[in-house]
């Protein structure tokens, strides 16, 4: 109902729209072309505006435009780069125009912190994407829209459940038990990247539609003005915005898409499940009795197609002379598992109107958004592979919902057995509503009577609160007490609100006497981080209180900022860079950190000895700087002595009272910054008037003490492992891209883009004093036993290497089961034999994309490909022995097929068997379109397109999807394949 | 002029608004369950919270129960609470136990060969020095000096100064256990502050010294025994430390101080605590009003809850065909069990004769006998008539509680297969046909069933079960057995000579059986006597309900202290990794005295009592054995038989003073405190835990059990910490 609503309302709102274009009168067709005065070729975008009004086009891909327009008008044409002209109709029918470059336009702008840049200013690792170069056909979230695009980026999406998050790691990660994340920076309000529960995604505030640009900065030079948090490089995302004498113009985008399965777990047929249990268990009927009798794929039982469709509406144009766009976005998102989806609304506002002469500029952004999320149990999956085959999904007989399950002789659920999947995902209703606005008014002001100066206040906010809750019927077996009553009901909320204050001067100065520009910015900033939430779990009668928690916290970030850029004869360029943060996570004695950066760069291109015919840019760019982290683990008072109070579950009887308990907690006093610094050294290029485009930069990042997560010396602290500043690693890197336009006729176009990354990462330090006996950090949490791990942090290694045994083969390549190379040769096999065997991470990662276009019709693809990252199956050392199928307490389960190869009786988590060279090339997209043209007299543009997401992957991995961040795949939602169909109208 | 005072106006503004703002730095915790160390002693309240948190840190894993919040990071938080870490540490490691759980490194522990990398022991160790560090925590905090300077007043002082001697006491306790499992450790007190640096390594004689002397010195601030409040520590809970302490101390620093055992041992005994009259009441969930507990670890199913403690006692000691709810819980995690060497503590094996031995039950076709006895219910497995030799002719026994008994054949689980009934509306010809009319018995009671498909007929006939043959006394008259409904098994308990038995129904030879091979299946061949080698009482129970008919002869013992359960669990154990091999123990329950289930059926209302009464009684005897003055042996027997005839319910079982020895006294110990964490230290002090003198099933890793070496009577100092304090050397033996 509520859907029809909206829908019926922005009916309404387009025919008002609409109805200004009928009340005019002497009018006349107006068509013509519009090209570049230099080669002729025509201009697609150029905005036309009949003069005075908010009427208007836009120029198709040819430039040409057909305008119906009164008979006396004047056209006002215009488009970035181009000087704008004014033309009177007088009459005329065809008006062709030639327009010419304004040289100063050209200036290409770049966002940088606080601020923008010309690009050919910018003297640090900045890459920026803007609309044209999206992802085409990317639907969901915003950070598809880049996926693969950025040398030294990667993104990985965590699955593929509906709005799931996704891994973003800008040049390695500099961190070990900090955040790795990189700042999100949107519309100038640094963002909450630690997700919101009920929310996986930061980044599904925004519609992909509402995003105009991307920008990342890699580099310290760039990163450095945002101090603190810019270790892990920087995320600025600018939405669309409305412009000044921009005609009014509406777009429409829609889409239909449906995703499937692309692979399931390879496990035994009932068949050969049916076989291997009478072949392992003949001997025993108390095994053989539990087979059954149907024949099941359970995997099958657990996935849908899934149908999905996505709106976005959007205005833009001045109202009152007031710029603005409005958009507003509709996605019905279902997933691949059952019982999974969402439900989205977003809504963006821009206005930006100029006051006291242009002087005062305004600009709002509302960004808002509400998800209604279905979560499936994604336990199922793993379940799923797991379970007899032989066993009925539904049993009349069974109190459990009526699903089959595992019971022992006194009909009660066997707990250790696997539970059914279907009732997994069916008989758990797990919900939420998340609520988000992100916003920020800046006022930017040019001082009367010193217009070189800019005074910005920039105020911001980031709000968002979920409730979410998790039901259970009491007769779920998995939940099943006869005494209390059983089942599970949860309910929770979490708030969060940030708030942002940014107030800085902006000097630039072009002295033209010395040839020299200066571009200066000074400021301070005030960020207020506050989060709350509760939990509330009991069994479904309310008797039994499971968990009732809730807590609240908040931090402080205050800084000081200043940059400097100097350019002197267009082509020597420096740039410095302060920040001083003052964070409250940190005690007074630490609590500041000062993080500078200071870059150079040379405009070769612009030299004299340079032949600009084959050099269209050159530039080399070197930098230095430091910068911090300060995000960890979700505790803001890491150095304060403090206590904790238990739950009510968590209390301890004295006499007849139970008494709540305070537990102080560990602390580092000292607890500081971990500070990276960073070397730069890159070259942009552009050859042959910029047909080929790209650049190469080499880095070198090393990070110095460390927030780690060790053990005390037993005794002397309040905990056993304690965060505190020890060790040092380093990333290099080397950073690749071309972007080439392989043709581009007046109708065929076509342009390639290839980035190639390689990244190496090393821990070089991890104790206070130098031990080389020490074996390291465990990290790498597996499933299968309690508590296994398979990586480990280790001096002399690259974060995450997997720590494990080196199998031994017989002679025919079967593995021997628990026999692995004595590789300490001490004659006995033990721990110590385990070895430091590859990581997660890729050496390599490339992205490429192809954009081809004839005529009116376009063609594109991007995709990325890995080398060098290895996974843990996980699936298959969890599940794949003889000891796994058969359960004593009464139950049976299958198996993977890898049970085929290792034949392994009991598990055996830690050998090297498991693990694989997860390379992989994916295309991830493949996208045709349609553009219609003179459709409405040229004024309605109207595009369809089919695409397929995640069309292939190549791969040696035998498991399900080798892109797994963390190395270790076990139970990941899967990737689905998207078929989409999708139009867009713009009038 | 205008423009320079705003400019001046602005730039005041902007410096008043950013030094307010960095202000904003100093925050502190808004969370209510968040206190600040500098407040959170402000409140006289507050220090009995931090002891309530020094005694939770042997109950609990962390802040929020029965996980979340956990006081320690890396391991898996329900196996690292701290009973659990030294319940495994004493049990796993000794006849009394083994696991069936293939986690991690657990299995080491039977077989005796941890290494210093073991996440359990590394687990247990910090959990100890976790404790440690809270106690140290709280008396640097409520130090007098630092009272005064929050202006708390004399009675206040008063109440804190004993909070602080029970702090003393925990900080003892588990420095106790540190010595005992660990020899050298590090040595932190409240004179170091907290932060990193790198603690000295005391010898354990030093320890041992450290301890006696902190243990001494609040001896008498202490409040006099049972005059605290429950599960708070009094003067016993000091003294039985020490009595340990001195007990072990020949092993400890190698200075025998069995003198001194019996000083503090007496001091428990004379205390006024009296022994509760049921032994059983001191596992079950309301086991905080049993008497002679002198130390508990408390736990609650809604206040105090966690993975380890109780929860894993008992939720992992069912597994197999018991009842979950006989134990006040949803299910078992089919975990613990006991060695065969272990059960011999209570039972002469040589007289046992069973048949659980043999591998579960056969698969032999079947017929069902849904009837009006059961519930009309062709589905229920337990009442069916087999045909061992798949012939068509089924045989079987079925107990009809009612006169008016009705029933049918049915050849699949359900009404939708073939039923077979009496042709006759009587019910009683004999003859089959499909479906038929219900087969009506007439009389009450245990019957004979006979089948036959092929030719259509039936017989059914009543039995009552007798014993006899010379071992009886007589060849002509039966001893009648009794039927037990509830476990469906015919039993006896008579004195038997050497000689022979067999069993017969009806007083007549009509049909008997007895046991040729002998493989615990009863038979009908020839030559079939059963044989009776020792004279004596036995229990005899026979089960002709399953196709397999089953008997069991063990010498009788009225040893109340015997809660095996070996129904369908073999006493041998081929695969540590199976439930059902070893027996299962049924001590622990989370049910009450009365009967009633605790309060939550996961999480058990019963408390582990750490210290008990009994520990005291026979402390004293063993350190009277071992040559310690001021006690005397007729006192010590006298004690020790206290305890057997509270087990026995009366004078059976008491012992003479000849049998008084300290092999003796440590098979006492098994029997009277199996699973109460005290069997690594009993075995160390009596040199039987690492060599050959004793060994048991899996002990060494082997099925038999073999020694290993003796440095295995330490545990080794986790290589985590060896690598993170640079003053620890390893014990010998390990690296």
């Amino acid at each position: 109902m509520k859907q029809n609503r909206v829908i019926r309302k922005l009916f309404f709102l387009i025919l008002v729209c609409f109805i200004p274009m009928y009340v005019m009168g002497q009018e006349i067709v107006v068509s013509g072309k519009v090209t570049d005065v230099e080669d002729g070729i025509g201009i697609p975008g150029v905005n036309i505006v009949v003069k005075g009004t908010t009427m208007g086009t836009t120029t198709d891909l040819d430039g040409n435009f057909s305008l119906t327009v009164s008979r006396d008008a004047t056209l006002v044409f215009s488009f970035i780069g181009y000087t704008a002209q004014e033309i009177a109709v007088n009459n005329q029918s065809i008006i062709n125009v030639s327009m010419v470059l304004d040289i100063q336009a050209l200036e290409e702008v770049v966002t940088i912190g606080y601020g923008t840049a010309r690009k050919q200013d910018a003297t640090g690792s900045v890459t920026a994407i803007s609309t044209d170069d999206f992802n085409r056909g990317a639907i969901f979230s915003p950070q598809e829209l880049v996926a693969g695009k950025i040398a030294g980026v990667q993104i990985t999406n965590s699955g593929g459940a509906p709005g799931a998050g996704a891994t973003i790691r800008i040049r390695g990660g500099s961190s070990l038990s900090a955040s790795n994340d990189p700042l999100i920076v949107i519309d100038g309000v640094p963002v909450d990247n630690d997700g919101i529960s009920g929310m996986r995604n930061p980044l599904s505030t925004i519609h992909p539609n509402d995003i105009q640009t991307f920008t990342i900065l890699k580099d310290a030079s760039a990163t450095a003005i945002y101090g603190s948090r810019a270790s892990n490089g920087v995320i600025i995302i600018e939405t669309k915005k409305g412009k000044k004498d921009l005609p009014f113009k509406i777009n429409y985008d829609a889409n239909f898409s449906f995703g499937v399965i692309t692979d399931y777990h390879d496990v035994l047929s009932t068949d050969q499940f049916r076989e291997v249990i009478l072949e392992q268990f003949g001997s025993n009927p108390n095994a053989t009795n539990l087979l059954g009798e149907a024949n099941t794929d359970w995997q099958k039982e657990i996935y849908q197609t899934a149908v999905s469709t996505d709106h976005n509406l959007s205005f833009t144009g001045s109202a009152m002379s007031i710029p603005y766009r409005v958009s507003i976005g509709y996605t019905d998102q279902k997933g691949i598992l059952k019982t999974s989806g969402l439900d989205r609304y977003t809504g963006a506002l821009s206005l930006n109107p100029s006051f006291l002469d242009d002087h005062l500029k305004v600009n709002v952004n509302v960004k808002g958004m509400r998800i209604k999320n279905q979560f499936a149990n994604q336990g199922a999956v793993g379940a799923a592979a797991d379970f007899d085959p032989t066993q009925p999904v539904k049993d009349p007989d069974s109190p459990y919902g009526g699903y089959f399950t595992w019971v022992d002789a006194f009909g009660n659920p066997i707990f250790t057995a696997t539970s059914n999947p279907v009732a997994m995902l069916n008989m758990r209703d797990d919900q939420s509503t998340v609520l988000r606005s992100i916003g920020n008014l800046m006022l930017d002001y040019q001082v009367h009577w010193l217009p070189e100066l800019k005074a910005k206040l920039n105020l911001g906010y980031d709000i968002s609160s979920s409730e979410g809750t998790v039901d259970v019927p009491k007769n779920a077996a998995w939940a099943y007490d006869n005494i209390y009553g059983g089942g599970q009901k949860t309910e929770y909320t979490q708030g969060k609100k940030n708030e942002l204050l940014d107030f800085y001067f902006n000097y630039v100065k072009d002295l033209g006497t010395v040839d020299s520009r200066i571009d200066a910015t000074a400021g301070y900033s005030w960020q207020h981080f506050f989060r709350e939430g509760t939990n509330y779990t009991t069994n479904v009668i309310g008797t039994v209180v499971d968990d009732d928690s809730d807590y609240k916290t908040e931090s402080y970030l205050v800084s000081f900022f200043g940059r400097v850029n100097y350019v002197f004869k267009d082509r020597y360029l420096v740039t410095f860079t302060l920040r001083e943060d003052g964070s409250s996570r940190f005690s007074p004695d630490n609590r500041w950190g000062l993080f500078p950066s200071v870059a150079v760069a040379w405009d070769i291109g612009d030299e004299s000895f340079i032949n600009p015919d084959l050099f269209s840019v050159l530039k080399l760019r070197v930098g230095w700087g430091i910068t911090g982290q300060q995000n960890i683990s979700n505790n803001d008072y890491p150095y304060l002595p403090r206590y904790t109070a238990s739950e009510d579950n968590a209390q301890y009887q004295f006499g007849s009272t139970f008494y709540t308990t305070l537990r102080p907690e560990g602390y580092d006093a000292n607890l500081k910054w971990e500070e990276t610094t960073t070397y730069n050294i890159g070259l942009d290029f552009g050859l042959l008037k910029n047909r080929f485009t790209g650049a190469l930069d080499y880095y070198y990042r090393v990070t110095d003490d460390l927030i780690n997560f060790i053990p005390v010396p037993a005794g002397t602290n309040l905990t056993n492992q304690i965060l505190t500043n020890v060790g040092d690693l380093y990333n290099t890197g080397v950073e690749f891209t071309i972007n080439a336009k392989a043709i581009s006729r007046t109708d065929m176009y076509w342009e390639v883009g290839f980035n190639a990354t390689y990244n190496k990462n090393e821990i070089t330090k991890l104790t206070l004093y130098e031990d080389p006996t020490y074996i390291g950090v465990p990290a790498g949490g597996i499933s299968g036993g309690v508590g296994n791990t398979i990586q480990i942090h280790t001096v002399g290694y690259p974060k995450n290497s997997f720590f494990v045994y080196q199998q031994v083969y017989d002679e025919s390549g079967d593995p021997i089961e628990g026999l692995y190379v004595d590789r300490n040769g001490d004659g006995i096999i033990s721990e110590d034999d385990r070895y430091r065997y590859k990581k997660a991470d890729p050496d390599v990662y490339l992205g490429f994309s192809s954009f081809f276009q004839y005529k009116n019709f376009d063609f594109s693809f991007n995709g990325r490909a890995n080398i060098g990252n290895y996974v843990y199956n996980n699936q298959y050392s969890s599940n794949g022995t003889y000891s796994g199928l058969y359960n004593s307490a009464g139950s049976l389960s299958n198996s993977t097929t890898s049970l085929l190869d290792s034949k392994f009786q009991n598990p055996r988590y830690h050998t090297d068997f498991y693990m694989e060279n997860g390379s992989f090339l994916r295309m991830d997209n493949m996208t045709l379109g349609y553009n219609f043209k003179n459709l409405l007299s040229g004024t309605l543009g109207l595009r369809i397109y089919a695409s397929v997401q995640n069309v292939f992957v190549i791969t040696k991995y035998q498991g399900l999807d080798p892109e797994v961040s963390s190395g270790v795949d076990n139970n990941i939602y899967p990737r689905p394949r998207t078929f989409l169909f999708g139009l867009r109208l713009e009038y | 002029m205008k423009y320079i005072k705003m400019r001046a106006i602005t730039v005041l503004a902007v410096i008043l608004a950013i030094a307010a703002c960095t202000k904003d730095l100093d925050t502190v915790p808004l969370d209510k369950d968040v206190i600040t160390s500098a407040s959170v002693y402000e409140d006289f309240d507050s220090y009995k919270m931090v002891l309530a948190k020094l005694y939770a840190g042997l109950s609990l894993s962390g802040q929020t129960g029965p996980h979340g919040n956990n006081d320690l990071s890396g391991l898996d938080e329900g196996f690292g609470q701290y009973l659990r870490g030294y319940w495994y540490a004493q049990e796993l490691p000794t006849d009394e136990c083994i696991i069936a759980w293939n986690d991690l490194t657990l299995k080491d522990y039977h077989e005796q060969d941890w290494t210093s990398s073991d996440p359990f022991i590394a687990n247990l160790y910090y959990r100890l020095f976790y404790q440690i560090a809270l106690c140290n925590e709280f008396i640097r905090e409520s130090a007098d000096s630092k009272l005064d300077e929050r202006g708390m007043n004399a009675t206040q002082k008063e109440e804190i100064a004993e909070y602080r001697a029970e702090a003393r006491f925990l900080r003892a306790l588990s420095y106790g256990h540190a010595l005992d499992l660990f020899g050298n450790v590090p040595f932190v007190t409240e004179e170091d502050k907290v932060g990193s640096f790198f603690p000295q390594q005391i010898m354990r004689a030093d320890l041992f010294d450290y301890v006696e002397s902190e243990l001494l010195a609040i001896e008498t601030e202490l409040p006099v025994p049972m005059t605290n409040e429950y599960a708070r520590a009094d003067q016993a809970a000091a003294w039985m430390v020490l009595a340990k302490l001195y007990l072990n101390a020949e092993v400890y620093i190698g200075t025998p101080k069995y003198t001194e055992t019996i000083t503090y041992a007496k001091k428990v005994i004379d205390a006024g605590y009296t022994l509760d009259t049921e032994w059983e009441n001191l596992f079950l969930a309301d086991n905080h009003t049993a008497d002679g507990i002198i130390f508990p670890i408390a736990f609650d199913g809604v206040h105090t809850k966690t993975w380890g403690g109780t929860t894993f006692i008992i939720n992992s000691a069912v597994g197999g065909s018991m009842n979950p709810e006989d134990f006040g819980i949803s299910g078992g995690w089919a975990g613990i069990r006991v060695t065969k060497e272990l059960v011999g503590k209570f039972i002469n094996l040589e007289t046992l004769k069973k048949k659980g031995d043999l591998p579960g039950r056969k698969a032999y076709p079947v017929l069902y006998v849904p009837g009006s006895y059961q519930g009309w219910d062709p589905s229920d497995a337990t009442t069916v008539v087999a045909s061992v030799n798949d012939d068509g002719k089924y045989e079987g026994y079925l107990w009809f509680p009612d006169a008016d008994a009705q029933f049918k054949f049915s050849n699949a689980p359900d009404w939708d297969h073939s039923i077979f009934g009496d042709v006759d509306a009587s019910g009683t010809t004999g003859t089959l046909t499909k479906p038929g009319n219900n087969i009506v018995a007439g009389a009450a009671g245990y019957y004979k069933v006979n089948v036959d498909t092929v030719a259509l007929t039936y017989t059914i006939e009543k039995t009552d079960w007798g014993l006899i043959g010379d071992a009886t006394g007589s060849w002509d008259v039966d001893q009648d057995m009794t039927y037990d409904a509830v476990e469906g098994v015919w039993e006896l308990i008579v004195e038997l000579g050497t000689g022979s038995i067999k069993f017969r129904a009806n007083n007549d030879w009509v049909i008997n059986y007895g046991d040729a091979e002998p493989d615990g299946i009863l038979d009908t061949e020839s030559d079939n006597n059963i044989a009776i080698s020792e004279a004596g009482k036995y229990e005899i129970k026979i089960k002709l309900g399953s196709p397999d008919y089953t008997y069991t002869i063990e010498q009788f013992s009225s040893d109340g202290r015997i809660m095996f359960y070996s129904d369908g669990q073999s006493l041998e154990i081929d695969d540590v990794f199976e439930f059902t091999e070893g027996w299962a123990v049924t001590k622990f329950k989370n049910i009450t005295s009365t009967g009633a289930p605790g309060s939550d059926q996961t999480h058990p209302d019963t408390d582990f009592p750490m210290f008990r009464l009994a520990d005291a009684y026979l402390m004293y005897a063993e350190a009277v054995l071992r040559g310690g003055t001021g006690g005397d042996a007729a006192t010590a027997l006298t004690y020790v038989n206290m305890l057997r005839e509270r087990a026995y319910g009366d004078a059976n079982g008491n012992i003479t003073a000849d049998d008084l020895d300290l092999d003796f006294i440590l098979d006492e110990r098994a029997r009277e405190f199996l699973w109460e964490a005290h069997r690594r230290t009993d075995l160390v002090r009596f040199g039987r835990f690492s060599n050959t003198t004793y060994t048991w099933a899996w002990k060494g890793g082997s099925k038999e059990g073999q020694s290993v070496e003796s440095f295995y009577d330490l545990y080794p100092i986790p290589a985590s910490d060896v690598a993170a304090n640079l003053n620890l050397e390893q014990n010998d033996g390990y690296y």
